[in-house]
């Protein structure tokens, strides 16, 4: 397994991250009011503009691909659609915002730009997801609110391929898929009949779908068909819908509750957080399974830690602590060789998201960045191949 | 400061019941209690055989959860207990693998509530922290997150 290129971008945590659409550019809070523009010079991330209207903190960004503009989410209640224009004096480019209406009075704390780029979806406090699209009259962005039924604060939003559909995960335990189709952007556009449902007017509800042991549902996300929504809960659980049927399968695993994910195929997804390391999960419709790391924990062969064991509890201070409970020596080891996890992360994961996709279509490298302030690019494709935890399906 | 004790939740028309959080048990209360009396029968028999596998299987199923059901709660804890209480530490780890994900799961949550009520009827800490190490070594921390998480409280 070629190894992750690892960035150490601060010594704060990362809430969130998006990448440009080439990937030589990463939009990065360090859990403040600002987001940072960072450029890829050498084998460096170089902060080069800061992106400061929030007056609380940014929870969340996403920068389209094609439009390339960026928008932000944070704590005060707004979101800003930022887009680059040259400056009237210098000619340089520089990042300008726009202001969004949300109404919305609590929190922003996701947000994520519709396939076609033309609407985005805030998730919010207030138990309402802002489907927001332009208002060229007046200049700003005005939202559209899917409030039922949400009953509590929604974590994070997904959307569906078909450039109407989102669903979203909310600490009321419930994912949801709902219709955000919204007349005047996507009056174009009919929107075909989906597994989801076939009339899709905005609000419609396709399905609402919980875990067996409940949990808040951290995170949301089809997969690129959009025929299948998978989503983590924190009761350590993963959920994979299947909406004919609906036949759910879900996954219950050992260690801490994953945050986020991302699909890398039809097939299979990279899930991520508390545990510090990304994990790979692959299945149909008959069965779901757990196949393996990202990250290698054996720590360089240092260490008896096998694959799939919790990543927090794999450090080797705790092996010391532990060795010293269980055989009644304390002396022999040498607890100050580190409070180092053997995991590459150090810290919870907060944010998985693809970053190359290969001939095939698949994702070939996904992108995480973690409470430890680092931003790490991880191959997935050998996982499979290597063989390495063939024996590991479960 | 006694405007800190107002229950703002009271004013608040759409506030989250916690009803809406998990689906309640469809049986009455009185048929959750009968289930449990039987329940308890068929553990003891069960013991007397000292076939403690299956003893376990039954006390953890259908588990009684949810409001009004107290008595079914305590006598369910009491059967689990009883049933923990009589298993040598050797066979521990034997009998937890024979479980199934859904009963480690259950049987976590009523260690966790026993541990909650130290000297109550037949518990004893030393024999649930004996259970729940084992159990975590099996199944996992993720075992422990789902018991915190599931408001389905035993």
């Amino acid at each position: 397994m070629s190894a992750p290129e690892v960035y150490s971008i601060a010594q704060t945590p990362i809430t969130c991250h998006a990448f440009n659409a080439d990937r030589s550019q990463v939009a990065l809070s360090l859990n403040d009011d600002k987001a940072q523009i960072y450029v890829k010079e050498g084998r460096e991330w170089v902060a080069t503009e800061t992106l400061a209207e929030h007056d609380k903190a940014i929870t969340s960004i996403d920068w389209a691909p094609n439009s390339n503009r960026i928008v932000t989410a944070s704590q005060d209640r707004n979101a800003y659609v930022w887009s680059q224009s040259p400056d009237p004096l210098t000619g340089k480019m520089m990042w300008k915002p726009t202001l969004v209406l949300l109404r919305i009075n609590r929190a922003a704390t996701f947000v994520r730009w519709s396939p076609n780029e033309d609407k985005f979806a805030v998730a919010s406090g207030a138990r309402a997801i802002a489907v927001c699209s332009f208002d060229a009259e007046n200049n700003w962005w005005v939202a559209k609110q899917l409030k039922k039924p949400i009953r509590s604060t929604v974590l994070s939003v997904d959307w569906h391929p078909n450039n109407v559909l989102l669903a979203a995960g909310s600490a009321d335990m419930k994912a949801c898929v709902l219709s955000a189709y919204i007349k005047e952007v996507d009056k174009r556009l009919v929107p075909a009949p989906t597994v989801w449902g076939e009339k899709l007017p905005f609000s419609t509800i396709c399905g609402e779908y919980a875990s067996p042991a409940g949990g808040w549902v951290h995170t949301v996300s089809f997969s690129p068909s959009g025929d299948v929504l998978a989503f983590a809960s924190h009761d350590s659980s993963i959920s994979i819908v299947y909406p004919r049927g609906p036949v759910i399968q879900s996954i219950r695993i050992s260690t801490l509750p994953y945050v986020t994910l991302t699909w890398t195929s039809e097939e299979s997804l990279v899930a991520a957080g508390h545990d510090c390391q990304p994990v790979v999960f692959s299945g149909t419709e008959a069965g779901w399974g757990f196949v393996g790391s990202l990250d290698d924990t054996t720590g360089g062969g240092k260490s008896t830690a096998k694959g799939g064991s919790v990543g927090r509890l794999n450090s080797s201070a705790f092996n010391a602590f532990r060795n010293a409970d269980t055989r009644g020596h304390a002396g022999g080891v040498d607890v100050s060789a580190g409070t180092e996890l053997l995991t590459v992360h150090q810290n919870t994961i907060t944010s998985v998201r693809p970053f190359e996709w290969g001939s095939d279509g698949s994702v070939s490298r996904v992108s995480t960045s973690g409470v430890d302030g680092k931003l790490v690019i991880w191959n997935v494709v050998p996982v499979s191949v290597t063989g390495k935890f063939a024996g590991m399906r479960v | 400061m006694s405007f800190r004790k107002i229950d703002v939740d009271a004013y608040d028309e759409d506030v989250l019941q916690d009803t809406e959080l998990y689906a309640p048990d469809p049986r009455e209360p009185a048929q959750v209690l009968s289930d449990t009396k039987q329940k308890q029968l068929a553990v003891r028999s069960a013991l007397n055989r000292s076939d403690i596998t299956s003893a376990l299987t039954v006390a953890l199923e259908g588990p009684p959860y949810g409001p009004h059901v107290e008595e079914a709660k305590n006598l369910a804890l009491q059967i689990v207990v009883s049933v923990l209480n009589s298993t040598k530490s050797t066979d521990v780890p034997a009998v937890l693998r024979s479980l199934s994900q859904d009963e480690q799961d259950t049987l976590m949550k009523y260690i966790y509530k026993g541990m909650g009520m130290p000297g109550w009827g037949d518990v004893s800490g030393s024999v649930l922290l004996g259970w729940h190490e084992k159990l975590t070594e099996i199944a996992g921390t993720g075992c422990i997150v789902r018991v915190m998480t599931d408001r389905k409280t035993v």
